[in-house]
């Protein structure tokens, strides 16, 4: 089959903008916690978990006449899509003059966020004692096109007026995506069928409804401290930590991109997302799959590492059998994004190739003994050796069966 | 991308029937599961009085064999369905590999299509607004406290991959997509997908919607999208019809087993449903909601173009047919535009007319109108296509053409900017 490369990378998180800060601050020790920094405006005062929010989640539309009708369908995840979509771009340098119908848009999707969960209660109030029908009430009362701007592939058709990627839009749920990683696969089979050369996979991990956070809470708890030694993979661990991010990635057969003098900033060897009965027997499937397939073992690896007290268990001991590198993971650092997170972690595992430098986990003091003989990398940064070229990447479900694995190289391998 | 795929296994659950030969029958008889909805005090909408729902003694058996605690009603129509596609394949847990599985869920909001269960939805959602106000803190902490189930507005998370998994024995390949009402073509063409690139050798496609209550009939008259039909429910939706006036929105589940022709052989299936030829894909950025001629035309041609066929091979059409003013007059002109004079004899069937619109499993419901319509030599009628609109000019008929069929090109279209088109070909050894 082709090869692919990714050429385009960008990411929303509350670092800032871009890889590099939050390399920098987890190699600096510095994470992103609301009620950690001193005059940063909390996004939810009355949680009782810390969320690393964006700096500025009011990200702007485009500006031009093809904007201005269509902002009444966005949504905020559409905004940030569409930011990082065209950044992604931006840096991939796809021009112009490109065949639109040979690119196309897959995105990493959320649970459908309901934009009436702030109005629903005073809804149900008026519907009380007002004379109108229930639907007729609603008909009036709820804000025009909230339905529409609630429709999981409406970001795509955003990214795909932005980007001219006109092949192809679809959204991936992340429930079966582990992260953004299904919809990476997903997209590798776009182009590994021929169908598409060029794929942009975006990833936005919207604000969750309460009643779905207080779900995932019952599920498995959420982190409520995010203190030193509350990070993933410590003793002290005790849940996985907010966070909200955006990404975008641009693959594209090697070929091509070669041809156009694209930015290589790494190959995508290999992505697969997988359910079976358990999270323990899907990573172990989804890990041993992208191995064989890349032909060779990652030099480092960017865990999931969710924080979670089981989570961070069952992923050490499934994949530790079957890699042993430097790990670091980035939720104790910007939070866990959820959809977007796999994404995110596969851009700054990509930093971490072209540094030579693996950071430590954020939050992280004292690894658990219970995880096994794990190669965590601990406060201080850890450099690859100058033939490491490959890194794996895993990301996890938070309620279901579901895990993913990338391994992604070095342009010179 | 050479290996051959076929529809081995079928399953839905509608209106009008929950097996495939009784939704079959249906489609010929021309039935209708359109009804007024009486369930709702709708008057006041300009639209919108006319639903299709699968009957409560359906939804009852089904809920009785399928409906585990904590199933999502969505789910539980998805195993009903895929369950008969798996029996009708002859599946006997005798998988090798890691199957596929794509499917689309259409969120029902906090109910499926319950109007009861709204009703005490947003009763609750006053209730705790009186209790706490609605600042999301508050409302952690209300939940929080709560010791009842979750919310059902957190349903939308579903089980359904995993608990497939279990029953096929083997890993998943999974994604569960949204492309809007397009999905359900969206579904069968990534699942092909996976089939033609060697990844899996078998794959379950499904497809659910169940949304019809307050909300979801509030927003689609807010869209003007409903039909505003005030005679016989039976004839509200009525594809390329004159009087069409909206579509009619329906609850149903389809499911769909797809394998490389090779692994059916392999496993001693003799006969199937089809075979999958090509598809085409195509997004409009111009408009969110109204049709586009030409990415319907292009759809429908780089489907022929990599069937490997010309517009005169095709033998039918079965179309997206929503009963919209837009939609079946965009879809009407483009096919003409791809098929030119043909279109005077081109038969063209419309599934909606008698099943209502189910976004994303119309798409697996109307597939499995065209592989039975392959096999059996049969195209049912457009019982509510009485006045046919003389701008949309297509051949439709009021009871079902009997001849030989050996191709099919089937549209879904999509909210969204999203098209899709594929070819069914008549397998060499079609199930009688």
């Amino acid at each position: 089959m082709d090869r692919i490369v990714i050429s385009g990378a960008a990411l929303l998180s509350a670092a800032g903008t871009g890889a590099a800060p939050v390399f920098d601050a987890m190699v600096s020790g510095t994470h992103f916690f609301d009620r950690q920094q001193e005059g940063k405006r909390s996004l939810h005062e009355k949680f009782p978990w810390p969320e690393a929010s964006l700096n500025d989640p009011d990200v702007p539309w485009p500006e031009g006449s093809a904007w201005v009708d269509i902002k009444k369908y966005a949504n905020a995840s559409a905004h940030q899509a569409v930011a990082v979509a065209r950044m992604a771009v931006e840096q991939s340098g796809v021009p112009d003059e490109i065949n639109g119908l040979r690119c196309g848009t897959v995105v990493a999707s959320g649970n459908r966020v309901d934009e009436l969960s702030p109005i629903i209660g005073k809804l149900g109030i008026l519907a009380q004692t007002d004379p109108r029908p229930l639907a007729k009430l609603l008909y009036d009362e709820i804000p025009d096109y909230s339905y529409l701007r609630g429709i999981p592939c409406q970001s795509g058709q955003f990214i795909c007026l932005a980007t001219g990627f006109r092949g192809s839009n679809v959204a991936v749920y992340g429930e079966a995506g582990a992260g953004g990683l299904g919809a990476l696969a997903f997209a590798m089979r776009l182009i590994q069928s021929g169908e598409l050369d060029r794929v942009m996979v975006a990833g936005v991990g919207i604000p969750i409804s309460p009643a779905m956070l207080v779900a995932f809470d019952r599920n498995d708890p959420l982190g409520t401290e995010s203190n030193p030694g509350r990070g993933p993979f410590d003793i002290g661990r005790a849940g996985t930590l907010l966070g909200h991010g955006a990404v975008a990635v641009i693959i594209e057969n090697d070929e091509l991109a070669t041809a156009r003098g694209a930015p290589r900033l790494a190959r995508l060897l290999a992505c697969e997302t997988i359910n079976f009965n358990s999270r323990t027997t899907a990573l172990d499937f989804a890990t041993r799959a992208v191995l064989d397939e890349a032909g060779r073992r990652p030099d480092m690896w960017w865990a999931h590492g969710a924080g979670s007290v089981l989570m961070d268990l069952m992923e050490c001991q499934t994949v530790r059998p079957l890699v042993d590198a430097p790990t670091t993971s980035s939720k104790g650092t910007i939070g866990n994004t959820f959809e977007s997170s796999g994404l995110i972690d596969l851009v700054l595992a990509i930093e971490s190739l072209k540094r030579g430098e693996v950071p430590p986990v954020g939050l992280l003091e004292k690894p658990d003994p219970a995880l096994g003989e794990v190669d965590f990398v601990v406060k201080t940064s850890r450099r690859l050796g100058s033939d490491a070229r490959a890194a794996l990447v895993t990301a996890l479900d938070q309620r279901v069966a579901a895990a993913g694995a990338a391994i992604i190289a070095s342009v010179e391998t | 991308m050479n290996n051959k795929v076929v529809i081995s296994g079928m399953g839905v659950v509608t209106a009008i029937g929950d097996t495939v030969e009784s939704f079959w029958d249906s489609n010929l008889q021309g039935k209708s599961g359109l009804r007024l909805e009486n369930r709702m005090d709708l008057a006041a909408l300009p639209c919108g009085w006319v639903t299709s729902v699968i009957p409560d003694e359906i939804k009852s058996s089904i809920k009785e064999r399928w409906g585990q605690s904590n199933r999502a009603w969505g789910d539980i129509l998805m195993h009903a369905s895929v369950s008969q596609a798996l029996d009708d394949a002859g599946f006997n847990g005798d998988l090798k590999r890691p199957a596929g599985l794509t499917w689309a869920r259409v969120w029902p909001g906090p109910s499926g299509s319950f109007p009861q269960d709204y009703i005490d939805f947003i009763k609750r959602a006053g209730e705790r607004h009186a209790a706490v106000g609605s600042e999301p803190g508050d409302v952690v902490a209300h939940h929080l406290r709560a010791k009842q189930e979750m919310e059902i507005e957190a349903s939308d998370l579903s089980a359904f991959p995993t608990e497939l998994s279990a029953k096929l024995g083997v890993p998943l390949i999974a994604s569960r997509l949204d492309a809007t009402c397009a999905g359900g073509i969206r579904a069968l063409v990534e699942a092909a997908r996976l089939i033609k690139i060697g990844k899996v050798d078998f794959a379950v496609v499904a497809a659910v919607v169940s949304r019809t209550n307050h909300y979801t009939l509030s927003q689609y008259a807010q869209l003007m999208a409903l039909s505003r039909w005030k005679n016989p429910p039976s004839q509200a939706s009525m594809p390329f019809d004159k009087r069409r006036s909206g579509m009619v929105i329906s609850e149903s589940s389809g499911a769909i087993v797809v394998e490389s022709a090779e692994h059916a052989r392999a496993r001693g299936v003799k006969e199937v449903h089809a075979e999958i030829g090509g598809w085409g894909l195509a997004v409009d950025t111009v408009h969110l909601t109204a049709p586009n001629i030409e990415m319907v035309e292009r759809a429908m041609r780089t489907a022929l173009n990599r069937s490997n066929l010309t517009p005169d091979d095709i033998d039918m059409v079965n179309a997206h047919g929503t009963s919209t003013r837009l939609n079946d007059i965009t879809e009407a002109k483009a096919l003409h535009r791809v098929f030119g004079e043909r279109m005077k004899d081109l038969d063209v069937c419309a599934v909606k007319s008698l099943t209502g619109h189910g976004s994303a499993a119309s798409g697996i419901l109307e597939t499995v109108i065209s592989a039975l319509t392959l096999c059996r030599g049969i195209i049912p009628p457009v019982v509510t296509c009485t006045q046919p609109d003389p701008e949309c000019n297509v051949k439709t008929s009021l009871t079902p053409v009997r001849r030989p069929i050996s191709t099919v090109l089937k549209n879904s279209f999509g909210f969204g900017g999203q098209y899709a088109s594929m070819v069914f070909k008549r397998p060499e050894n079609p199930r009688p």
